[in-house]
């Protein structure tokens, strides 16, 4: 009986963070409109969102916002008619300085939470060996630096630093004569760098019309979880070897990176009212995101690879604006998102689905000093297809809330 | 204060509506399919045998009681799926023990540690239940041959091989005593027609199934025409039948396809007589299950350091025709352990016997006969407009291995999660698996919709 015992009930079946699992919902303004900022100038969001466009600041900025994403995922398999993810509430924050220290160079600095993703399930559902809980979550740090080379083409670039926490749980297929299956839990967290560089331009400003175009590129980020714990529980006391109380494992998660251009054009109606449209477009580079691996520091725990083979994929962000009095703005837009993930590869933690996605807002300013943002999205999808690496099929339907808070402070 | 109400009515709003991805409730139906009455018929795996024995457990989850349970959702006033219950442990059976660090199998008959015996009612099991009509009709070892008898010779000869046969005169003295099949006595199959055993009527299997009011049926028969050869290394077994004037009966030979195509016929023609619907499944290539692949000649070479690996080859009969060295197409069977760990098969004087061996040349004719019996059944089914579950086609799929619900299943011995530790059979897991193929091909004939069991919520293996 000597090698007859080959383990087979990890490989394969570790799939990690379906979905886009970048958070949307870094500006109560740009979500007003679609979540395009790339195109256009206006606040301290621009040090995340094009670095080039932080040279139309004046004085110091600084925003504070949050947003609360109120998510809601059920499942039809060919077993069973309903199953309800308890996906929890998501509370992204975000901070944003922007300031001009000298006549062309300006700083600033960005912290947000760019990626997350959170999905639970009933321990014991039908797809619990694929997961039970999942959770990302990314802080980003980014100071800043632009330059005014003249009124009509600026330049910006960062420095990113990302701290990341991932925890997973699933359950293995392994039983004995008191449990069904064992369980194993993987959490770690990491650090990775990379950069936020952006140009922009106001190609026209008068006093009827005004139109601006920016570009910029966030780079791709390797989050090394170098010292994971991984635990298993529940485990018969025969395969303890294979999989022990405790072991650590390494893994890299792929940040993907985002190209954007963008433009905006403004029709001023009078000194104090005015109307703007904008679009952006994002290439996010989800191919980065091609396999996803664990390796056991404990030799007989069967290391786990996954296939993600996600594909680049370009969002439409639109939005329009109309400024009321200098005072009031009201928003509306929307973006159309195509799914990174595959048929074949989606995945019930966070089922992706190409969809349009209807956003609003508005903002008050009160003064010179003092205003604030809200932005509001909803998504509502459907979505039908297997996971083949783990042989689930499944129709999703996924809906979201999400609002965004902010209030900007300027002196 | 204004805009903090806004936030929380939207909010609310939104909670509210997060209700909405609930999906309906799916309307069931049984589409053109009546599973009123449900019965199904076939050997071992329909009765539910796993672990080398029939208990109760297994019978609990045997693929057609998953079948029925699955059914009633799409027919809640269908009859109630009886099954001939063994009591606990049943006959016996398999189960594994840590032993030293090591996953060791444990059978009944086991010294080195508790065993798994038969339970105490196993020696009288059935004989209060002949009367009674069931919905299971599985009977391990049954192949086909046996159920349909094409002469009185057969009437008489399956009628041994099921029921028994015993004579017991004082004068002169003759005392005959065959045993029935074990798993066989929840049956009731008449009297013997032979003068010497009662002249009486039998009752033949096929008879069952046209007295058993289904209204639908599953028929997995077949298997044990290749199988019982198969596993037995190719030696026919053997009934002494010279007091009856029959010679020596050999049966568990590889079955004759054309006295199967027409056997299958009886057998559908038993159903259709009685109006009902079903579904046939073919016959697996027995030489995928883990039974004959756990120990490879390779294996071997690299595990126990032979040089070679020595086998007796036999012909189809039993029959010993050479002693020679084993290549990759030879098959070793599970049962070789015991001979391996003793040395054997390491030299030509001490071969890994007949029995422990399917060689070359009767793996060639298993599947060369299973391919045949394949398509009598495929024909015989489409000539009665039942359709076919593939599962010859559906093995070699999960061949290599294939992940089910996050589940990595596969034909490979205690690991591949679906086999039971006889390596024959499967486990809980295996069976919901194979009702699923069952159901899928219902649902696309029949237009139902049976909802497929959820193979996570039935055991694998049970490691210790």
């Amino acid at each position: 009986m000597k090698k007859l015992f080959s383990l087979l009930v990890l490989a394969g079946s570790t799939s990690v963070f379906a979905g886009g699992f970048q958070l949307n919902v870094q500006s109560a303004r740009a979500m007003g409109m679609g979540g395009a900022y790339t195109g256009f100038s206006w606040s301290t969001e621009s040090v995340f969102f094009n670095p080039g466009g932080m040279c139309n600041l004046k004085g110091h900025n600084f925003t504070l916002g949050g947003s609360l994403i109120l998510p809601s995922v059920s499942l039809q398999t060919p077993s069973t008619d309903n199953i309800d993810a308890t996906s929890p509430n998501a509370t992204p924050i975000q901070f944003y300085y922007g300031g001009q220290i000298l006549d062309n160079l300006f700083v600033g600095l960005s912290i947000n939470n760019q990626f997350g993703s959170s999905s639970s399930f009933d321990d014991a559902w039908e797809g619990r060996f694929i997961v039970q809980n999942i959770a990302l979550k990314t802080f980003s740090f980014q100071p800043t630096v632009a330059y005014k080379i003249h009124d009509y083409i600026s330049v910006g670039a960062g420095f990113i630093i990302t701290t990341g926490n991932f925890a997973y749980e699933k359950a293995i297929p392994v039983g004995s004569v008191d449990t069904d299956y064992g369980k194993a839990r993987l959490s770690g967290s990491g650090i990775s760098y990379g950069f936020n560089a952006g140009i922009f331009s106001t190609i026209l400003d008068n006093d009827k019309i005004r139109l601006t175009f920016g570009a910029s590129y966030r780079s791709g980020q390797k989050l090394s979880l170098e010292e994971g714990t991984a635990e298993f529980t529940d485990i018969p006391l025969s395969l303890q070897t294979s999989f022990p109380a405790s072991t650590s494992f390494t893994g890299e998660l792929n940040l993907p990176s985002v190209i954007s251009t963008g433009i905006s054009a403004t029709y001023k109606m009078n000194e104090k009212n005015s109307i703007m449209v904008v679009y952006d477009f994002n290439y996010t580079g989800w191919s980065s995101y091609d396999t996803l691996a664990f390796d056991f520091a404990n030799e007989d725990t069967p290391d786990s690879k996954t296939t993600k083979d996600w594909q680049n994929s370009p969002t439409h962000r639109f939005g329009i604006e109309y400024v009321f009095n200098e005072m009031i703005y009201v928003r509306a837009g929307g973006y159309y998102d195509i799914s990174p993930v595959k048929d074949g590869f989606v995945s019930p933690e966070l089922p992706d689905v190409t969809q349009f996605v209807p956003t609003a807002g508005f903002g008050v300013q009160i003064g010179e000093h003092f205003g604030f943002d809200l932005g509001w999205f909803h998504q509502d999808a459907q979505r039908e297809s297997d996971l083949t690496d783990a042989g689930f099929t499944a129709k999703y339907h996924r809906m979201a809330d999400g609002f965004t808070f902010s209030a900007t402070v300027k002196f | 204060m204004k805009k903090t109400g806004l936030v929380i009515a939207a909010a609310a709003l939104v909670v509210a509506g997060c209700k909405k991805t609930q999906f309906a409730e799916v309307e069931r139906t049984s589409g053109d399919a009546d599973f009123t009455h449900y019965i199904a018929v076939g050997n071992s795996l329909t009765q539910g045998y796993q672990d080398g024995g029939v208990y109760e457990e297994g019978q609990e989850n045997s693929y057609p009681s998953i079948i029925a349970r699955q059914m009633k959702l799409v027919n809640p006033d269908m009859d109630d799926f009886e099954q001939p219950m063994v009591n606990n442990t049943g006959s016996g059976y398999m189960h594994l023990e840590y032993i030293n660090n090591e996953i060791t199998v444990i059978s009944p008959g086991d010294t080195t540690t508790q065993p798994t015996e038969e339970d105490a009612s196993w020696s009288t099991w059935g004989e209060s239940m002949k009367s009674i009509k069931y919905n299971n009709l599985g009977i391990s070892g049954i192949t086909l041959m046996q159920c349909v008898a094409m002469d009185d010779n057969e009437k008489i000869i399956n009628n041994i091989i099921l029921g028994g046969a015993s004579i017991d005169i004082p004068f002169p003295p003759i005392s005959y005593d065959i045993p029935g099949n074990p798993f066989a006595r929840f049956m009731d199959f008449g009297d013997n027609p032979h003068f010497l055993l009662g002249g009486g009527t039998p009752i033949q299997y096929v008879d069952h199934i046209r007295q058993s009011e289904a209204t639908f049926f599953t028929c997995w028969l077949g298997d044990n025409d290749v199988l019982g050869f198969a596993t037995s290394g190719g030696i026919p077994t053997e009934i002494d039948g010279t007091l009856l004037g029959l010679g020596t009966v050999q049966y568990g030979n590889l079955s004759d396809p054309i006295m199967f195509r027409q056997k299958y016929d009886s057998v559908l023609t038993a159903f259709s007589s009685i109006g009902a619907e079903g579904v046939c499944a073919t016959i697996p290539d027995v030489t995928v299950i883990p039974y004959f692949n756990t120990f490879t000649v390779a294996g071997i070479k690299q595990d126990y350091g032979y040089a070679d690996v020595w086998i007796e080859e036999g012909d189809l009969n039993g029959g010993v025709t050479q002693v020679r060295v084993a290549t990759e197409n030879d098959l070793i069977l599970l049962t070789a352990k015991d001979d391996i760990e003793g040395g054997s098969g390491a030299s030509e004087t001490d071969p890994l016997t007949n029995d422990r061996v399917l060689d070359a040349g009767e793996v060639n004719a298993c599947q060369t006969r299973t391919i045949e019996f394949n398509n009598a059944i495929q024909s015989s089914a489409a000539m009665f407009n039942y359709p076919v579950v593939d599962m010859h086609g559906f093995l070699e799929k999960i061949k290599p291995g294939v992940m089910m619900e996050g589940i990595g299943i596969a034909p490979e011995y205690i690991s591949g999660g679906a086999f039971s530790l006889d390596g024959v059979h499967l486990n809980p897991r295996g069976y919901a698996i194979a009702a699923n193929e069952f159901i899928k091909v219902i649902n696309d004939y029949y237009g139902s919709n049976i909802p497929l069991a959820l193979i996570g919520s039935y055991r694998g293996v049970i490691f210790p």
